[in-house]
């Protein structure tokens, strides 16, 4: 804030009692507006040979023609920017040669008229353009073909790939290297689902086939199983496995994978994990303690999990006696989302634990427990009379499940959601009202307190909470005794 | 290794497009990168690259045979220089300069050079010593009768051949010595005295930008209507070869090693380096002087200011006024060069007329951005009233200017970006290089093939033959691109009749400070003044420096060189100065930079 002001201050408005050294610095401020911008890219260097002035302004035109979209443009200009890579003079013609690959594959992937005859001879190009990214052009190369569908290519760019040396083996081109395998392994996978499709859809035991398929289904597996012990996210290649492991029922072994992928230490976390595990395991009727345990670890690390509704209903199955209040705290922490703040199905949970809670006796303080960290938000955030006119125009139902939670957390809030409900419903039917009246027949007397706390607060039409309005209240009233003490 | 097995096979490969060629064991080639297996065999090679013999017997001695011919003859650098002057001197013909320009100017001017620089004819070649240190393996016997053999065949061309037989000059340098010497790494011979630092220094040596300089001598000399400013134009429009200019040398001459050092070029030279360089070779060429610039020659500023006004679509009526001003600045007389005189420097005929036209303009518009726009509303009322009149307005050819000058800058920047450089045959300054740089070069080419392909369009800009106008003005029709043509326009608003003669209705003029530089320490003083001086001059300052193709602050510093000369003489003549009027000089002690105004 303070160079902001001191940069729009103009020179003349100094105060003339500041010392010289002040206006020495305000003045060098005010000629060097510190404004972050980013460096010049296509700048002239003072002594640029005409070579050199012509690949800046070609890279300039070729920069303007992709921000504004106009690909055939750009294209022009590449093919003369080719020439930059014969540059001689060149500290990084690595660079160059990147730079060439990336703006090419974005103009290629834009152009109207570009085939795959283009993509393959481009490619086939920039891989002998520069050893250095000889790994990652035949591994973008195979990423394309897959895209395309041709996996036998996308197979035979990977296989060479494999076979390529150059030098000394650095560390990143080994970790390259593993990842190239890793993708073999997964088209491998492919290949492999395509025969089974073929095999499922003749119905014939044909011995040949299923040998050719078992033979994918080990080479893949090698490559796969290697890419694993690696720390990295390989949710595709940990499915794929998956899926031939189950095919060929190896349930044990799918479900070590699995468990491996989770709980492994080296790797790093990834809820995903844990959500294969539990769909696996689910599909194939494992208890509902372990599934129970799977989710458990999913909720403290997603909260907001979709599987999280899943994990509230299996909880609610069970008969132990803290579950029910588990249960409670998963919905709260989703109700904490954005996203959930407005789901039916999260709102009747809530409903329903509440309902049951109601049976015990000190069902209050465990409620209190679970509410401890959100008391001072957590009403104010869900029950505004915003929220419920949107809830109403949303889905009634909704209103009604959440007024029926507000009544029973806090009767005295319940005024200001309900009011609002209660203009609003001028207007609906008289069916509506009918089922409302009955509803609220069934309430007890708190919803009665409730609404005269209504009549009460009616007139501070403000969304603060009661509480807060009347700190401030009191706050205000001591400071005027202040005053006239004084 | 493989490279003598696959005999120089070069085609790429279908496969990768890769050049690595292997022979398996049975004889097949193979490409060593993506192992396609192609349909050749060794035995076909050999028939291939040897038309005589299919037998294995050629094929064994091949080795040595084939490294003689890749090395070609031997030659020296000036050859090639010679070479390259030949093709520019033969551009410049086709492009319509006197005939007797090459065989009678620059072919003398070049025999003047080998001469002052002692590489022929004369008793103490430059590389005598060089020579005898270099060869010292094969015997100093070889060196001094081949030297000899050289300046003689030189001598004798010059005797007797006047028509210049160029290519015949160089080509009786034996092709006897020694191979292990030379190929190490250049293909030339002298190409390492070339690059040492003292011949650096000594700056008697040739050099791509001095090809150009000695021609824009010799143009000089031969009082061609060529321009530096044009021949810099023709140079970066690729009519007269200098990029790559070694492309032309015949198949024997290989370059490769030093020589690139030498012969590649990168960039086009700016007009004042040409111009430095010009001057210091005529000094060094100790030329006499040059035949005088008269009113029959085109470089006369009477005739050139006529070419500029037509090129910036200003009225002729002009011409009278620049002609009074030169008159009066005396510049009719002092219009040719003597290079041995030290206050006779090479004038620039093209930005003294660009200066001349705008001194012009601040007499008749002032240029203050005040003065010219109000004369500007005179003429349109002007006409206005009369609807048949076309008086010249100030405005309107600003505007029409304006819209042709951002067209053409853009189009000269997209020439810019689109340029090419490389040259078909690379080279190579080493022959660790040769595989990497012709790699590179046919990658280069497939790239640019397949976008070419893509994009359907040529990478080239479109060649336009050469002209001497950039733009092109007339009335609405065919192969007008640039506006509508102001030449025939009156200047009747903005001069006026006092006396019996014409006098411009603007009475006052002005002009930067004319202060005392030091003409060795002080650079430009554009940069600094540049923000002080009113936008419309400065504008104007700038369409002249994109018309020749200089930097505005050369055309600046030209105009206030004739504003000196041309006040000088105005003071001292009192007929010069027309009615003696008052003006109210606008005068701001505060800035560093006074602009004075003259009353006239």
């Amino acid at each position: 804030m303070d160079d902001l002001e001191s940069e729009l201050r103009v020179p003349g408005e100094l105060g003339e009692n500041e010392s010289s050294d002040d206006e020495s610095i305000n003045r060098k401020r005010i000629k060097k507006p510190n404004l972050p911008l980013a460096p010049p890219i296509f700048k002239e260097k003072p002594c640029e040979t005409g070579f050199h002035k012509t690949t800046r302004n070609c890279l300039q035109h070729i920069r303007e023609a992709l921000l504004h979209h106009r690909w055939q443009k750009a294209a022009e200009y590449m093919s003369s920017y080719s020439q930059t890579l014969e540059d001689t003079t060149a500290n990084m013609p690595q660079l160059y040669a990147e730079i060439i690959w990336r703006i090419g594959t974005e103009i290629l992937h834009h152009h109207p008229d570009s085939k795959l005859e283009d993509y393959n001879s481009f490619y086939e190009r920039v891989k002998h353009s520069g050893v250095k990214h000889y790994l990652k052009v035949c591994l973008e190369h195979s990423f394309h073909l897959l895209v395309n569908g041709q996996f036998e290519d996308a197979k035979r760019q990977l296989s060479i790939a494999e076979s390529w040396r150059y030098g000394k083996q650095s560390a990143d081109q080994s970790q390259r290297i593993k990842l190239i395998q890793a993708y073999s392994g997964f088209l491998d996978y492919i290949i492999w689902c395509e025969k089974k499709a073929t095999v499922s859809s003749t119905d014939e035991y044909d011995a040949g086939v299923n040998q050719e398929m078992h033979s994918y289904f080990r080479q893949s597996s090698v490559n796969l199983k290697e890419i694993m012990k690696l720390p990295g996210v390989w949710d595709p290649f940990v499915l794929s496995y998956i899926d031939m492991l189950e095919f060929y029922n190896d349930h044990e072994g799918a479900v070590k994978v699995l468990n491996d992928y989770a709980y492994d230490n080296n790797l790093p976390p990834n809820p995903n994990a844990h959500v294969y595990l539990y769909r696996y395991m689910k599909k194939h009727d494992h208890p509902s303690k372990k599934l129970l345990k799977v989710l458990k670890i999913l909720h403290t690390l997603v909260p907001s999990l979709e599987l999280m509704l899943e994990y509230c209903s299996l909880l609610l199955q069970s008969d132990k006696e803290g579950d029910l209040q588990k249960a409670l705290g998963v919905v709260l922490d989703l109700l904490d989302y954005a996203s959930w703040r407005s789901n039916l199905d999260v709102w009747n949970h809530l409903m329903t634990i509440i309902k049951r809670l109601r049976l015990r006796k000190q069902w209050l303080k465990l409620v209190e427990e679970e509410m401890a960290n959100r008391k001072d938000w957590w009403l104010a955030m869900h029950f505004t009379t915003f929220q419920a006119r949107r809830d109403l125009a949303v889905n009634r139902e909704l209103l009604e499940v959440k007024r029926f939670v507000v009544g029973a957390f806090c009767p005295r809030y319940a005024s200001m959601y309900c009011g609002v409900g209660k203009e609003t419903r001028k207007g609906v039917t008289s069916e509506a009202q009918k089922t409302k009246r009955s509803k609220k027949a069934e309430k007890d007397k708190e919803s009665k307190t409730a609404k005269k706390a209504q009549k009460r607060t009616r007139k501070a039409k403000s969304r603060l909470t009661l509480r807060k309005l009347l700190e401030r209240r009191r706050a205000h009233r001591q400071e005027q005794k202040c005053f006239k003490d004084a | 290794m493989d490279e003598e097995q696959t005999g120089g096979y070069s085609e790429i490969c279908g496969q990768c497009g890769e050049v690595d060629w292997g022979v398996s064991d049975e004889g097949r080639f193979y490409c060593r990168s993506c192992h396609n297996v192609i349909e050749r065999t060794k035995e076909v090679v050999d028939t291939n690259t040897f038309m005589i013999g299919t037998s294995r017997v050629s094929s064994i001695s091949k080795g040595t045979k084939r490294k003689k011919l890749e090395q070609g003859r031997e030659w020296m650098v000036c050859e090639g220089f010679q070479f390259i002057l030949k093709h520019q001197a033969e551009a410049l013909l086709a492009m319509g300069v006197c005939p007797q320009f090459k065989d009678d100017v620059l072919c003398q001017f070049w025999r003047m050079y080998l001469q002052k620089s002692r590489q022929a004819y004369t008793k103490n070649p430059v590389h005598d010593g060089k020579f005898r240190l270099r060869s010292q393996g094969s015997g100093e016997s070889e060196s001094a009768p081949e030297l000899s053999v050289m300046s003689d065949s030189m001598m004798s061309a010059s005797e007797t051949d006047g028509d210049g037989d160029w290519a015949s000059g160089g080509g009786s340098v034996s092709g006897h010595t020694s191979d292990g010497v030379s190929s190490v790494c250049s293909g030339s011979v002298d190409a390492v005295s070339y690059l040492t630092p003292r011949q650096r220094r000594s700056q008697g040596l040739m050099s791509m930008p001095k090809t150009l300089a000695l021609c824009h001598l010799a143009l000089l000399w031969a009082r061609e209507a060529i321009t530096l400013a044009d021949l810099l134009r023709f140079v970066n429009e690729g009519h007269i070869p200098y990029v790559n200019a070694y492309e032309g040398f015949p198949e024997e001459m290989r370059l490769y090693g030093r020589d690139s050092l030498i012969f590649r070029v990168e960039s086009i030279p700016s007009y004042s380096h040409l111009h430095k360089e010009a001057q210091t070779l005529a000094v060094f060429l100790e030329l006499p002087l040059f035949p005088p610039i008269t009113l029959d020659c085109l470089l006369h500023p009477t005739l050139l200011t006529v070419r500029y006004l037509t090129e910036a679509n200003l009225p002729d009526e002009l011409h009278d006024w620049v002609c009074r001003i030169m008159e009066k600045a005396g510049m009719e007389s002092s219009v040719t060069f003597e290079p041995m005189r030290s206050r006779s420097p090479l004038p620039h005929y093209d930005v003294q007329a660009a200066a001349l036209i705008i001194i012009a303009m601040k007499l008749l518009f002032k240029l203050d951005d005040h003065t010219e726009w109000d004369l500007s509303n005179d003429a349109s009322d002007k006409n206005k009233e009369n609807p048949d009149g076309n008086s010249f307005n100030l405005r309107r050819w600003y505007r029409t200017m304006q819209t042709a000058l951002t067209t053409a800058a853009r189009r000269q920047q997209d020439n810019i970006a689109r340029k090419h450089w490389k040259a078909q045959k690379p080279l190579y300054t080493s022959k660790k290089d040769k595989l990497v740089v012709l790699k590179r070069r046919r990658i280069a080419e497939q790239l640019q093939l397949s976008f070419q392909k893509l994009s359907g369009s040529p990478v080239a800009p479109p060649s336009s033959p050469p002209s001497s106008f950039c733009f092109c003005w007339g009335e609405e029709g065919e192969g007008v691109r640039d506006g509508p043509s102001m030449h025939h326009h009156t200047l009747d608003s903005s001069v006026r009749l006092r006396g019996a003669s014409l006098q411009p209705s603007n009475p006052e003029y002005w002009h930067p400070a004319l202060r005392a530089c030091k003409p060795r320490f002080c650079k430009s003083h554009y940069a600094e003044v540049e923000v002080t001086l009113p936008r419309m001059y400065v504008w104007l300052l700038g369409l002249f420096s994109f018309l020749l193709g200089v930097k505005p602050g050369c055309v600046y510093e030209e105009v206030l060189k004739v504003e000196r000369r041309f006040l000088r003489s105005s003071k001292s003549q009192p007929r010069a100065r027309a009615t003696p009027r008052k003006t109210q000089p606008k005068k701001q002690p505060k800035r560093k930079q006074t602009r004075k105004t003259c009353s006239r």
